[in-house]
């Protein structure tokens, strides 16, 4: 199997599986608990049925749309997810070249193992910096000076990780970052020989937002929700994240909100953006799917900031489903996780290429031509 | 695969199946029928989606709740099981200390293999009696007596057994208590000699707190079918419940109540609780699972008396979500049923431990900073 086997989401997954150590790999791929919300983040898609109009003149397909005060030319991005370098060598400088490429926003995670100083002097695309709040509170302001400086358009700052989700599959893997080389895990290092020569071989391992400041920066082993729980600050409140909104002065999005009142809330504090968001399933099981919940929050506020349907999406009627209920964009991490793992850069650009083409098609079979001739009276809602 | 590798439900039973004769783990293992109601009774929370609050600034959430007048620190505790002896040596004295030392409750069954007398002796937590009305009513009398002495806190009387449910697992394993050995099971517990070791080298297997009223306690070779045929009045009726009640006089549940109706009329004869159970889907299959029910009933009697949610149990979010929809607590019997065969009383401070940290953790994911704030406008049920 090679990347032009590739045709969708199981394709990607399927080759990434091949290249990736299986610590890691599993690492992507899993979920909280049982992965209930995992699985239905997607099968919530599939309670929706799209109704077509037919005889509309569609030649031409806009997808472009405005978030944050920028136009995409996707309807869809990059959500910020960490440490890109374990899944190729190449990691954030694949996946930001690939964004350029098709003029939509990539997100950068504060675990990122690329600089936002080299993101922003490689790409000149719109760009998101994704904030968690440490304990650190010096750490803190330098996150946020360093993607001010860096020109970044949005802050958006991660709220559904106040607490590591129980991620069973890094349990049984011992999945740390950076790797550890345990028996078990060695074993399957040693079957993805490539994987290892690279990860040696294609410059160090790092966090560069958080070097400074602490030492899972760098050398110590630790597992992501073990890094939750120890670094991030548990006492978060909407008055830090109002601060951190005025501290930072620009487009600010809350990531991970799933109730209405907690969106209301965010427009309140001057939020311009939310994702509608379960970290992907990875976090509180038996959640809400944000499919599930958007209807309910977009009538609420999505007249008053930019509602993004994070989460669960493997095809463009996905998107089309979410922008049909009133979601101004969608945004997904393994939607080309996979594909990076897969091919680096090619790989992340064909995943792109894919979503653009099936969007296209599928808004001609439609009768849309652009993104705002979506709305619900396009959509059948099978149990209602 | 050992302890250290049980991070839930399913490890937990993998690691009991191992270490169990056949016969002995698809008795835990098996409901009645076609185990459609055993499987429901847990998949039904999957069609309940909880809505988490963010920055809520909560850092020790609070799980503790009050049921039969003692305060637990967790909602959730050890349902009164039948047998414990025959999943580990130390049997309910495990589940006991286990309980005690996670300050939550314990059950103990009218058919436990230690006599409740022993348990007030290894343990001061809060303790649950489970009675059965026996054909002989003076067993009753005394089994209520002896609990008032050792200081049980609470009573819960079954009304889901007014016959025994259609096991077919114990059919074709042949299994019986004490455990007769057929050529067939003989291979079977053959093979796990060390299980048959501790069985042998151990204290005599027998129903501890029935054994000096019926001879099936210890002598005969039974199957629990044929016991609870035997053994237990298929006369029971309501009255005879509050017979109970007035005899108890201090906290008191009907373990087993499923209708809105039966939930009504329990308070009328002054029960204090009601454990919402289809005894782990061991009785009516094709009966109504707990969770699908819980709303119903809440909604109905939740101010007048506790519900207890018990049944298909396996995650902190399943408690979550019972407690949103309007329980005071949950309780489960297969969950640590299987740790106690895994691992003794470690195996079950295990499973607590984990249902704990899970609990915690997704308190804090849910921005809830005590129990009180899960309610229904926490949850919304899909179609």
């Amino acid at each position: 199997m090679k990347l032009s086997d590739c045709y969708n989401f199981s394709d990607f997954r399927k080759l990434a599986k091949k290249k990736l150590p299986s610590p890691i790999f599993h690492y992507i791929d899993g979920a909280a608990d049982d992965e209930i919300t995992y699985r239905r983040n997607t099968s919530a898609f599939d309670d929706v049925d799209l109704v077509p109009n037919v005889l509309r003149g569609v030649e031409n397909v806009d997808l472009s749309t405005t978030i944050f005060g920028k136009k995409l030319d996707l309807p869809f991005y990059l959500a910020p997810t960490a440490l890109q370098r374990l899944f190729h060598y190449d990691g954030e400088r694949a996946v930001g070249k690939a964004a350029q490429k098709f003029n939509t926003m990539f997100g950068v995670s504060a675990l990122a193992t690329v600089s936002v100083e080299e993101i922003s002097s490689m790409i000149d695309t719109p760009k998101m910096f994704q904030f968690y709040f440490h304990k650190d509170r010096g750490l803190n302001d330098s996150c946020l000076e360093r993607a001010k400086a860096a020109k970044f358009d949005v802050m958006a700052l991660t709220v559904d990780t106040i607490t590591g989700g129980n991620r069973e599959r890094d349990l049984r893997t011992g999945f740390t970052s950076p790797p550890k080389l345990t028996l078990s895990s060695l074993f399957s290092f040693a079957t993805k020989p490539m994987w290892g020569i690279n990860y040696l071989t294609r410059g160090k391992f790092e966090l560069p937002h958080l070097q400074d400041y602490v030492k899972e920066g760098t050398s110590t082993n630790t597992s992501i929700g073990n890094y939750f729980s120890t670094m991030l600050d548990q006492s978060m409140n909407w008055n830090d994240a109002e601060k951190l909104c005025s501290q930072w002065g620009g487009h600010f999005a809350l990531k991970g909100v799933m109730s209405v009142e907690d969106a209301k809330r965010a427009v309140d504090i001057g939020c311009t953006g939310i994702m509608v968001s379960n970290h992907g399933g990875r976090q509180l099981d038996g959640s809400r799917s944000p499919f599930d919940q958007l209807a309910e929050i977009v009538d609420a506020v999505g007249d008053k900031l930019d509602v993004i349907c994070e989460g669960g999406i493997h095809r463009g009627t996905h998107i089309l489903k979410a922008l049909s209920i009133g979601a101004k964009a969608c945004s997904g991490g393994r939607l080309y996780l996979y594909a990076l793992a897969a091919a680096g850069q090619a790989g992340v650009e064909r995943a792109l290429d894919q979503y653009r083409k099936e969007l296209e098609r599928d808004m001609k079979l439609m009768g849309c031509t652009k993104i705002s001739d979506l709305n619900r009276d396009n959509l059948k809602f099978r149990n209602k | 695969m050992n302890l250290k590798d049980c991070h839930n439900f399913n490890d937990f039973r993998k690691l009991a199946k191992k270490k169990l004769p056949s016969p002995i783990f698809h008795y835990i293992d098996g409901g009645a029928d076609d185990e459609i109601t055993l499987k429901r009774n847990t998949s039904s929370f999957d069609k309940c989606d909880l809505i988490p609050n963010v920055l809520a600034g909560v850092n020790k959430p609070d799980l503790s709740t009050t049921i039969f007048g003692r305060k637990i620190d967790m909602p959730i505790f050890l349902s009164p099981t039948a047998m414990q002896r025959l999943y580990d040596p130390e049997g309910d004295k495990a589940s006991a200390r286990a309980a005690e030392k996670f300050g939550t409750m314990y059950g103990m069954s009218t058919m436990a293999t230690t006599s409740i007398e022993e348990i007030a002796n290894v343990s001061s937590g809060p303790k649950l009696f489970q009675l059965y009305i026996h054909k002989d009513k003076s067993l009753t009398d005394d089994l209520i007596e002896r609990c008032k002495r050792a200081n049980f806190d609470g009573l819960c009387l079954t009304v889901d057994t007014i016959v025994a449910g259609n096991r077919e697992r114990d059919y074709k394993t042949g299994f019986t208590t004490p455990p007769k050995l057929t050529l067939k099971s003989l291979i079977e517990f053959g093979i796990k000699p060390k299980w048959v070791l501790n069985y042998f080298i151990n204290r005599k297997f027998e129903l501890a707190n029935v054994k000096h009223i019926t001879d099936k306690g210890t002598n005969i070779t039974k199957s629990v079918i044929d016991y609870v045929n035997e053994q237990y009045d298929p006369q029971m009726n309501w009255n005879d419940a509050e017979y109970c009640i007035k005899k108890w006089n201090g906290p008191f549940a009907l373990k087993g109540v499923m209708s809105v109706e039966d939930a009504k009329k329990a308070i009328d004869i002054g029960c204090t609780a009601i454990i919402i159970s289809n005894h782990g889907g061991r009785q009516l299959d094709g009966s109504i699972s707990p969770f699908d029910q819980l709303k119903n009933i809440s909604d109905a009697v939740g101010d007048k008396l506790e519900i207890i949610l018990d049944g298909g149990v396996r995650r902190g979010t399943h408690i979550l979500k019972a407690i949103a929809a309007g329980a005071k607590a949950c309780s489960f019997g297969k969950m640590f049923l299987f740790s106690l065969a895994a691992g003794g009383q470690a195996g079950v401070e295990r499973a607590l431990q984990n249902i704990h940290d899970e609990l915690k953790r997704n308190m804090l994911l849910m921005g809830c900073k005590n129990l009180k704030e899960l309610n229904q406008s926490k949850i919304i049920y899909r179609k």
